[in-house]
């Protein structure tokens, strides 16, 4: 069959070999440059996604610092919640009923949860998400037995913030809740916080958010393509850390006493709503911190209802307002020792000249009244039963700046720095601000300030302040709530000196003789709490205060508790034990009317309890 | 015959050694991928395959090729009736049907339509008198030759092996010459046929491998989840071997199971992730010799028939290796292409076997007349 012309013709596929062997050599050529592209320079990038196929993060919660109050009573603490994660990317389809009839959701949440799943973008599929926190002990009980045949699913226990002493005192200690887009955008350090996380949105919370906070760590597992863990293996290659520990936050003790919160809470139980101040003289260390009523920590760091915010701002009684330092109110009649002592100061007034009270006093065309007829009264006299009419008659020979002046001096119209929450200034009218506001400037206007009305407003805290400024001798001090910050490891990392605002500069004797004032207030049967007294108890020192309040008619006329809301508050300010000050406070009652029969049995009941019993000591 | 003196002589031991250094690499490569998993004696089954391989290819290399030159066109004729006998016997395995059960183990005919194929043009080549320029007319009839049981296979259907019949064809049919004017309606056929292809020819699943691919290429972040994903793992094992890789059965991406079908397609990411940088071009430089080889063979032979036999066994290796490793690496779109002598599976091993088998046929008897 060979012949020479096939011969030749083989000659003539010759011609092609060296092409076909060039394009051969440039092709394989080709993918070896890939290959090392692939291999050589872009190694890292694959090598890490190569670690990241087979190991699975699990995230370790950092244990929350613990709150606690001066005797070492747990005020804010964690206890284990039980948390749902899921790793989208191993998820089966029928994975979803399966957790649905496992946790017994119905059919709603069920497609709920699906519609959550199938709207994650591709880029977050292979990161946990968490489908469900804080489960009952029964869906609990039922996932953990079926969890070997969910290898995308996992139960993370998680600290959970508690609050031991539920309610009470939640203005000051906060709450927490989920993160949103601006505390993302604001935490310095993207790993701080991650969608999902709670951070302190409130009081103590907010303020130490740092400090509590502590910082995540993580374990992280080797898992194969489906997710399922492989206990003991660790590939060479793998150079990732495979355990970092969790650094839990720094604890906190306060200032505060939750004994004395309680007795408070007691005391007030009457009223609807009110607050109250103790503080500590001698250091400005506030012992409570209390305003009536309140809301759930609890409830708000599971995020309120559109119906539940509006029934809680509804509420006439304000329990979302702090009424300790966000609400401003008259101080009435508690006021009329700032109004004493810039009299003396300034020797306006001889404090042994007697005026005449006749129950009302006559002003051009208008007639002030006072609370009864108090016939002869001096200086002291007029304090112990309050008498407006000596105080309008001061008031004339004082003036509006003097007042203002000491008012300034003790405080008043200025924040006081306890640097937790927000904290009103209150305010002092000058007589420019008169002039401005009410066209020209009238001798009524400095009357109403002398007794506490006006527009003289204070906030339960600064009232406190003032009064310890008075019982120790006329140091104002910022008023302090936390006493000492604990490291992880038990040591003390910071501790909170007193700090002086500044002294008033009222000469001892004047102070000393509102203090015998305040003293026989509640001492003698003329003053204004004699009824309030502590009988063989602990002697409580204070002026009584009846402000009235602006009338709401016009906003609550529908409402039948309109009548309650227009009686005046009830004040009662001063210190204990009477003869040698350790404590001063203010007590609010809203509403309570006459601050002798509201405020001033609070005060007095409260500071025997208080002080009748052994000083709290540190539980260790 | 003189065969039995000249075999000693004229054995090709380069191509020998070749072929079983990728074969052996291929079974410690699959002891690798499945190594502690539930296919874990699947290199034992490929040392079996391997054997029986090198035994068909024996048996090949005995027979002077110019028998199978006789006999042409009865091959051509057997591959084409197993095609057709798929359909009625065949067994269908994720949507397609390639296998026919024979005895205790299963064929893939398609496998064999490439060695058929083979044949059948160095045959029509063989006795073509045509030695100057060829019009389209003369394509016609080599043309019929790759259009029968190309279309059989597509009807399976099997997009891969479809086109290494067509990339062996377009190879073989290189070797001669095409009129100027032939190659313009050629491309111009190509610009027509192809949105015909894509609109009514591919099913839905091979355009959303397409699809991903281009995606891929055009730098567009594709979907990994869904075709891009087998690409994706895949660039991970290779990269993330780095210049030495991670040692035997060390690989993470193919022991952790990220790898699809990593001893059938994918048996190369295995390689590269355990060997690294430098094992992978050894393997490379091995098939990118083998094909250089055939090509030798080819420009040595004797006659017509042996050439186009060299050649066409080249491209049948050259074009499946070529695919494979840009499926892997991510130049081209996964189309399901397995690496000759070194994926697992039995119908691709013994019709590559029997393939080689000719290449030593040939080789051996570029001299004897």
């Amino acid at each position: 069959m060979i012949t020479v012309s096939q011969r030749r013709e083989v000659g003539e596929f010759r011609k092609r070999y060296r092409w076909m062997a060039l394009f051969v050599v440039l092709v394989f050529g080709g993918i070896i440059i890939r290959v090392a592209q692939v291999q050589l320079f872009q190694r890292d990038r694959w090598s890490g996604i190569a670690q990241q196929n087979i190991t699975k993060t699990l995230e370790l919660p950092a244990t929350r610092g613990v709150i606690r109050d001066i005797a070492g009573r747990v005020v804010a603490t964690n206890r284990p919640s039980y948390d749902v994660y899921a790793t989208p990317r191993l998820l089966l389809s029928e994975d979803v009923d399966r957790i649905a009839s496992l946790m017994g959701l119905s059919e709603q949440d069920r497609a709920g949860l699906q519609t959550r799943l199938d709207e994650l973008p591709p880029s977050r599929r292979t990161h946990q998400l968490e489908l469900y926190s804080d489960i009952d002990r029964e869906q609990l009980a039922a996932l953990e037995t079926h969890l070997a045949e969910l290898p995308a699913l996992d139960v993370v226990t998680v600290p959970l913030r508690d609050y031991p002493y539920a309610t009470l005192g939640a203005h000051l200690i906060g709450y927490l809740n989920e993160v949103n887009a601006q505390d993302l955008e604001r935490s310095p350090d993207p790993s701080t916080y991650r969608s999902g996380d709670r951070i302190g949105r409130s009081g103590l919370e907010k303020r130490y958010e740092p400090l509590l906070k502590g910082s995540r760590g993580f374990r992280r597992v080797v898992v194969d393509a489906r997710g399922k863990a492989l206990a003991g293996t660790r590939p060479d290659s793998l150079e990732v850390e495979m355990l970092k520990k969790p650094v839990p936050g720094h604890d906190i003790q306060l200032t505060i006493d939750m004994r004395l919160m309680e007795a408070f809470d007691r005391a007030f139980r009457p009223h609807p709503s009110g607050a109250a101040v103790v503080v500590d003289i001698h250091t400005g260390a506030v012992r409570a911190l209390y305003s009536k009523p309140v809301y759930d920590p609890n409830e708000m760091s599971s995020g309120l209802s559109t119906k539940r915010y509006a029934e809680l701002t509804g509420d006439p009684f304000r329990p979302l307002i702090d009424k300790t330092m966000y609400e401003t109110y008259f101080p009435g009649s508690t006021f009329k020792v700032i109004t004493a002592l810039a009299s003396l100061e300034d020797a306006v007034v001889d404090p042994m000249q007697r005026i005449e009270c006749m129950g009302s006093m006559k002003i051009g065309r208008q007639k002030f009244r006072c609370s009864k007829r108090h016939e002869w009264v001096d200086l002291y006299d007029s304090i112990v039963q309050s008498c407006n009419v000596y105080f309008w008659e001061l008031a004339e020979e004082v003036g509006l700046e003097r007042i203002t002046r000491y008012a300034e001096a003790f405080g008043f119209a200025e924040q006081t720095g306890i640097g937790v929450n927000s904290e009103a200034k209150g305010f002092l009218a000058t007589r420019e601000w008169y002039v401005e506001h009410y066209g020209a400037f009238r001798i009524g206007y400095t009357l109403n300030t002398a007794i506490g009305q006006g527009n003289t407003r204070v906030t339960v805290l600064q009232l406190a302040m003032a009064n310890a400024a008075i019982a120790n001798g006329g140091t104002l001090y910022v008023p302090q709530v936390v006493q000492n910050v604990k490291a992880p490891d038990g040591s003390l990392s910071e501790t909170f000196e007193p700090r002086i605002r500044r002294e008033v500069g009222v000469s001892p004797q004047h102070l000393d003789l509102m203090r015998r004032a305040l003293h026989d207030v509640v001492q003698e049967e003329s003053g204004t709490a004699y009824r309030a007294r502590n009988k063989d108890g602990v002697r409580v020192a204070g002026k009584t205060g009846t402000a009235q309040v602006v009338s709401r008619k016009g906003r609550s006329e529908e409402s039948s508790s309109a009548w309650y809301l227009d009686r005046s508050h009830g004040w009662f300010a001063g210190f204990a034990p009477a003869e040698d000050p350790q404590v001063a406070f203010a007590v609010l009652v809203e509403h309570g009317g006459s601050g002798g029969a509201s405020a001033a049995p609070i005060a007095t009941s409260v500071m025997q309890q208080y002080l009748s019993e052994p000083e709290p000591t540190e539980a260790e | 015959m003189a065969i039995g003196r000249t075999i000693r002589d004229d054995f090709d031991w380069p191509l020998f050694i070749a072929v079983s250094t990728i074969a052996l690499f291929g079974v410690l490569n699959l002891y690798s991928a499945t190594e502690g998993g539930t296919t874990s004696d699947a290199y034992v089954q490929q040392l079996y395959w391997l054997i029986l391989g090198f035994g068909v290819a024996g048996l090949t290399v005995a027979i002077d090729y110019r028998y199978f030159e006789r006999y042409g066109w009865v091959i051509y004729g057997a591959c084409i009736l197993a095609l057709v006998l798929v359909f009625g016997l065949g067994r269908s395995v994720r949507g397609s049907t390639r296998w026919i059960a024979l005895g205790g183990f299963s064929l893939q005919p398609s496998e064999l339509m490439k060695i058929g194929l083979i044949i059948a043009l160095a045959k029509y080549l063989h006795h073509d008198t045509k030695t100057g320029g060829r019009t389209l007319a003369d394509l016609i009839i080599p043309g019929l030759i790759l259009a029968l049981p190309m279309g059989l296979v597509l009807l399976q259907p099997d997009l891969g092996t479809a086109m290494v019949l067509a990339f062996i064809f377009a190879s073989v049919m290189m070797l001669t010459q095409l009129k100027m004017r032939s190659v313009v309606t050629l491309l111009a056929t190509f610009v027509v046929a192809a949105p015909v292809t894509w609109f009514y020819l591919l099913k839905d699943y091979q355009k959303e491998r397409i699809t991903a691919f281009w995606d891929r290429l055009g730098g567009t972040q594709a979907d990994i989840l869904d075709s891009g994903w087998h690409t994706h793992q895949s660039l991970v094992a290779i990269g993330s071997g780095g210049l030495t890789g991670k040692g035997f059965t060390q690989g993470t991406q193919t022991r952790f199971r990220f790898l699809p079908d990593q001893h059938t397609d994918f048996p190369f990411p295995v390689w590269a992730e355990e060997h690294g940088f430098l094992g992978a071009v050894l393997l490379i430089s091995l098939y990118l010799f083998l094909v250089l080889w055939s090509l030798r063979i080819a420009s040595q032979a004797k006659d017509r028939f042996g050439a186009v036999v060299a050649v066409g066994v080249g491209a049948m290796i050259f074009w499946q290796t070529v695919v494979n490793l840009g499926m892997v690496s991510g130049l081209l779109p996964v189309v399901g292409m397995t690496l000759p002598l070194f994926s697992y599976g039995g119908s691709s091993l013994l019709s590559t076997m029997l393939g080689l088998g000719l290449l030593m046929n040939v080789s051996m008897r570029r001299f004897s007349h």
